[in-house]
């Protein structure tokens, strides 16, 4: 503010200045500062006690040969939870079936999720119902898909087995013959993930301006090429983002696993959470079961952080 | 769809034409091209509402059979006698309505407690200024790291401590806070002017009343959408559920269904269907009611 030009404005203020609203902006900021506090108290003690706490437990209990069942601490190991985790044979299949999983369901369920949103990305009639029917498999409840799966796949009654049959071939145990139980939790996963891929890309292809396409069509690129030069490299920041945000949850499978296979036949379902949980709730080695976590975390954390790097923190922040 | 039968007539009654000829030499190209992109899409598009909506139909429509004809082959498709009472059936071989109010009463109070602490702290983090508020952020923000998975044996034994296994406490609190609800109210106030709020501020408003009479009124949009995502969620949440009940009386109605699925065998399909269609049905029809703020909320934090 130019005080030589407003001097009636200026003078006021310059004279009321140092001592009144330095005070009273004090006063300000100390009942808006508790008022802050005590706001923001629920969210940070609750996450404090059933995140914070739980998570330095986990890590200072993967060091010792803590058993749940017991109550106690446990004594420490050292590095031998761990290092047994690298001998255990369960473990590594575990860690393998975990990987397969990641490996195939990250990029096939981004692949079908973008085409849907590619399909619907213009205005047509039905739009909104076929987007609408798409997207129900992810928000319905876990357990009652993986119950759908379990009998569409039942070799007894079974429409899939059914339709084999009826076309000559001798029924398959998708759930329980290897490779095919692991191959159908890929399939649940993949099935009941691309619709949320779908919205998120939806919403990502909706932000590039109509002009672009615009522009192409003009020079005579066709939907598919427009598709491949211009929606395809504006939507990466969202691939990472869904990359990301998709290992993170493909590494924590369970539910489905649980419901369709129980981990079998031969452990050839089980996952890494599958294998924390039955180290931790069934045979009640707590600190293999908290090394395991430990491992999951730093996996999760180093793949945040790459995403990070590469993709600016924005993106990452926004949805998760 | 008119455009399907446009290919057949052509080469049907005009198959001497030159360009018909022309077109001969590359018959998919030249089918794919006169089955228009429109048309084209809606066919995919209907293969695709099979695969991923199909195996609900299945669900309610299986639920309606006998136990035989769930068995059957070849499958039926509609019931050949609807069986209603599979309905009332499933409240008799286990308290499904225990779990359905357990259910109700979890996800009801956890999307209730989720709303009021993540108003305020969003609100607290957007307009208010007091120390350390930037840190305490970053580490709420770091939080959404560790998914509750990697930490829930140490959980467990703590809500064992409390006393908290087998209750709605239990149940409800460790759930309440939310990060991704801080985040988003915090988003959603800091998108709009601070103009009003200092206006109340200068009419003595103090920070209860401005966040509670002229903020959150402001912010019932966002309310909403967060609300129904939260329900979902907390209806949904499986796992979690799964660890903190062992006793029947406080099973909600995913952790019945698993229940129910290992003492009934493969041969009550017909009743694990309707205790399918009763555990997705209350996430449905929130969906159909409130599918435009489901899908804004998902996808608002990329706009």
């Amino acid at each position: 503010m130019p005080s030589a030009i407003d001097s009636t404005q200026a003078r006021p203020a310059r004279a009321a200045a140092p001592p009144r609203p330095a005070g009273r902006r004090r006063t300000t900021e100390q009942i808006e500062g508790r008022s802050g506090y005590a706001l923001i108290a629920p969210t940070t003690i609750l996450l404090a006690l059933f995140y914070l706490y739980p998570l330095v437990q986990t890590v200072g209990y993967s060091f010792t040969n803590w058993n749940p069942a017991t109550g106690q601490t446990g004594a420490f190991v050292g590095g031998a939870n761990f290092a047994g985790l690298f001998q255990n044979a369960e473990f590594l299949k575990t860690a393998g079936n975990t990987g397969i999983y990641v490996v195939v369901v990250v990029p096939v369920t981004m692949a079908i999720g973008l085409f849907f949103a590619a399909l619907l990305a213009q205005p047509f009639r039905g739009r909104g119902l076929y987007r609408a029917l798409l997207f129900v498999p992810y928000i319905a409840p876990i357990v009652g898909s993986s119950l759908i799966f379990s009998f569409i796949l039942s070799p007894l009654g079974g429409i899939v087995n059914g339709t084999l049959g009826a076309l000559g071939f001798a029924p398959i145990g998708f759930l329980n013959s290897t490779p095919w139980a692991l191959i159908s939790v890929i399939v649940f996963s993949i099935w009941q993930g691309v619709g949320y891929q779908m919205i998120i890309f939806s919403a990502a292809l909706s932000n590039i301006p109509q002009s672009y396409h615009e522009a192409a069509t003009l020079d005579g690129a066709g939907p598919i090429r427009r598709f491949f030069s211009i929606s395809l490299p504006l939507v990466v920041p969202t691939l990472g983002f869904l990359a990301i945000t998709g290992i993170i949850g493909a590494l924590q499978v369970f539910t489905q696993v649980y419901i369709l296979t129980g981990g079998g036949p031969l452990r050839s379902t089980e996952t890494i959470l599958y294998f924390i949980y039955q180290q931790g709730f069934v045979y009640f080695h707590g600190g293999t079961a908290s090394a395991a976590a430990v491992l999951l975390l730093a996996l999760g954390i180093i793949v945040s952080v790459v995403q990070l790097r590469i993709l600016g923190r924005r993106d990452t922040i926004e949805l998760t | 769809m008119t455009e399907l039968s446009v290919p057949g007539t052509t080469r049907a009654t005009a198959p001497a034409a030159p360009h018909a000829v022309a077109r001969r030499k590359r018959p998919l190209g030249t089918r794919l091209r006169r089955l228009s992109p429109a048309a084209l899409r809606h066919v995919i598009l209907i293969v695709a509402v099979i695969v991923f909506f199909g195996p609900f139909v299945w669900m309610v429509l299986t639920s309606f059979k006998s136990s035989a004809e769930a068995l059957s082959f070849p499958p039926t498709f509609l019931p050949k006698v609807w069986h209603f009472d599979n309905y009332s059936q499933i409240f008799t071989v286990a308290p499904f309505g225990t779990y359905y109010l357990n259910s109700t009463i979890v996800a009801v109070a956890t999307t209730a407690g989720q709303i009021v602490t993540s108003l305020a702290a969003g609100f607290a983090f957007s307009r208010l200024r007091f120390r350390g508020s930037t840190i305490i952020f970053v580490v709420l923000l770091a939080a959404l790291l560790v998914p509750f998975e990697v930490v829930f044996t140490p959980l467990i034994s703590l809500l064992s401590q409390l006393g908290w296994l087998n209750s709605y406490q239990g149940l409800i609190v460790p759930n309440v806070p939310s990060i991704l609800g801080v985040f988003l109210f915090k988003q959603f106030f800091e998108s709009f002017p601070t103009e009003i709020e200092d206006a109340s501020r200068v009419d003595g408003a103090g920070v209860w009343r401005r966040m509670w009479s002229v903020v959150t009124p402001m912010a019932t949009p966002m309310i909403g959408a967060f609300a129904v995502l939260s329900f979902v969620y907390n209806w949904n949440n499986f796992f979690f559920q799964f660890l903190a009940v062992t006793k029947t009386e406080f099973f909600t109605v995913s952790v019945g269904l698993t229940q129910l699925q290992s003492t009934n065998a493969a041969d009550s399909f017909n009743l694990l269907m309707a205790g399918s269609t009763l555990a997705i049905l209350p996430v449905f029809l929130v969906y159909i009611v409130f599918q435009k703020q489901i899908i804004s909320a998902m996808s608002g934090g990329l706009r």
